[in-house]
């Protein structure tokens, strides 16, 4: 029952940045038009590998969704940051504005967290298969 | 293990606190950079017709604008280049503004040989803007416009109607040109001199005159143009010969025949 309640506990702390953030990008909403649908499903897919990760809690599966949860989380940055250039046209009075955003270091950043994070989960599986070695040794 | 596990955790959350601070510090200052455009100036400097735009920025942000690079470029329908313009500011330091001038410019020389048909004929023009910053010396930003602006030839179906002549005295004649034309420019009037010559068959000179004109824009011009001319020489076929010189282009002679 606990781990339920923790489940849900980080779902929700996990949905509400993403839901300000949806709040707060709102007036910019028609120029993006698949961020909200696209947001969702990685909300989606984020909330359901870190709920099976906390029922799995206490076996090498929690670091293996861990690694998972941060791969989508890499892949959603990627695809959110359409690969470090972001590109937007603007109707105005009838031309046109093109708005280009290179975001390549903040990506490159993301990207290096979300590997550290990675690297923290295969280190913490190595370390978990490896006690339970040896708590079977002894 | 542990101090790995450890050491990646704590790199973890000091790179996410970083990146947070500096996405909302970002945002923050970005919603803090005021830029504009002043009231554009038009005046002739060394053969050059320059239109100046002032442009400030105003960095209230926390983070330096670097390299900001604005290009005005100008082509006709034909995709000819018609004007090229760029200004570089290297640095708009946080706190700071900057106000300086963007000058496009065009020279007489290209007015009065390769342009000369955007005097006589409209046309409309392909105006691409660009502005690229450095946000922050790590996010560059750029805007780029593609407008197409048309333009009004200031001397559009420039003509002259029938030559008539008569005599004035015994060594003379009176010659009437009649001429035509609409300043078809909603940018500005033309205001200056226009010299009008005769030339017989034989292209000598048989009479001139400078009269001053004065044609706002979105006009039109008519009138008559009255020569004394040497008798003698005179033909009833030749050319007018037209000079202008205005507050903004010194044009000439435009070669028109009569007859």
């Amino acid at each position: 029952m606990p781990r339920v309640f923790k489940a849900a506990l980080l779902a929700v702390i996990t949905y509400l940045p993403l839901y300000f953030l949806s709040t707060f990008v709102s007036p910019i909403k028609p120029f993006f038009p698949w961020y909200e649908s696209l947001t969702n499903i990685f909300a989606a897919v984020f909330i359901f590998f870190l709920v099976v990760g906390v029922f799995s809690s206490g076996t090498v599966f929690q670091y293996v969704f861990g690694v998972a949860r941060t791969l989508a989380l890499m892949v959603f940055f990627i695809y959110v940051l359409n690969g470090g250039i972001i590109t937007l046209t603007v109707p105005v009075e009838g031309a046109s504005i093109n708005i280009v955003l290179d975001v390549t270091v903040v990506l490159a950043m993301l990207v290096l967290i979300c590997l550290l994070g990675i690297g923290k989960n295969v280190v913490q599986a190595i370390d978990f298969m490896s006690s339970k070695a040896e708590t079977k040794e002894i | 293990m542990r101090y790995a596990v450890r050491a990646l955790g704590w790199a973890t959350k000091i790179l996410w606190i970083f990146i947070i601070v500096f996405a909302g510090t970002s945002v923050y200052s970005a919603m803090n950079v005021r830029m504009g455009f002043g009231e554009p100036q038009v005046f002739l400097s060394s053969g050059f017709v320059i239109l100046s735009i002032p442009l400030f920025v105003n960095n209230s942000g926390f983070y330096d604008l670097s390299e900001l690079n604005l290009t005005v470029d100008a082509v006709d329908y034909n995709g000819s280049l018609v004007s090229t313009s760029t200004t570089f500011v290297p640095l708009i330091p946080r706190g700071g503004s900057v106000e300086t001038e963007h000058n496009v410019s065009m020279s007489l020389d290209d007015i009065t040989s390769e342009a000369l048909n955007y005097l006589f004929n409209d046309t409309i023009f392909n105006v691409d803007l660009s502005m690229k910053v450095n946000f922050a010396r790590v996010v560059p930003f750029q805007v780029s416009m593609n407008k197409t602006i048309p333009w009004g030839a200031p001397l559009y179906n420039f003509s002259i109607g029938q030559v008539s002549y008569d005599y004035y005295n015994l060594t003379h004649q009176r010659v009437v040109v009649p001429l035509s034309f609409e300043n078809h420019s909603p940018y500005f009037g033309i205001d200056g001199t226009m010299q009008v010559e005769i030339h017989n068959s034989m292209d000598e000179l048989v009479g001139s005159r400078t009269l001053s004109l004065n044609v706002p824009s979105h006009s039109r011009y008519e009138g008559q143009v009255e020569l004394i001319v040497d008798g003698s020489k005179f033909t009833e076929s030749g050319e007018v010969h037209f000079s202008f010189e205005t507050s903004l282009f010194i044009l000439g002679p435009v070669v028109i025949p009569y007859g």
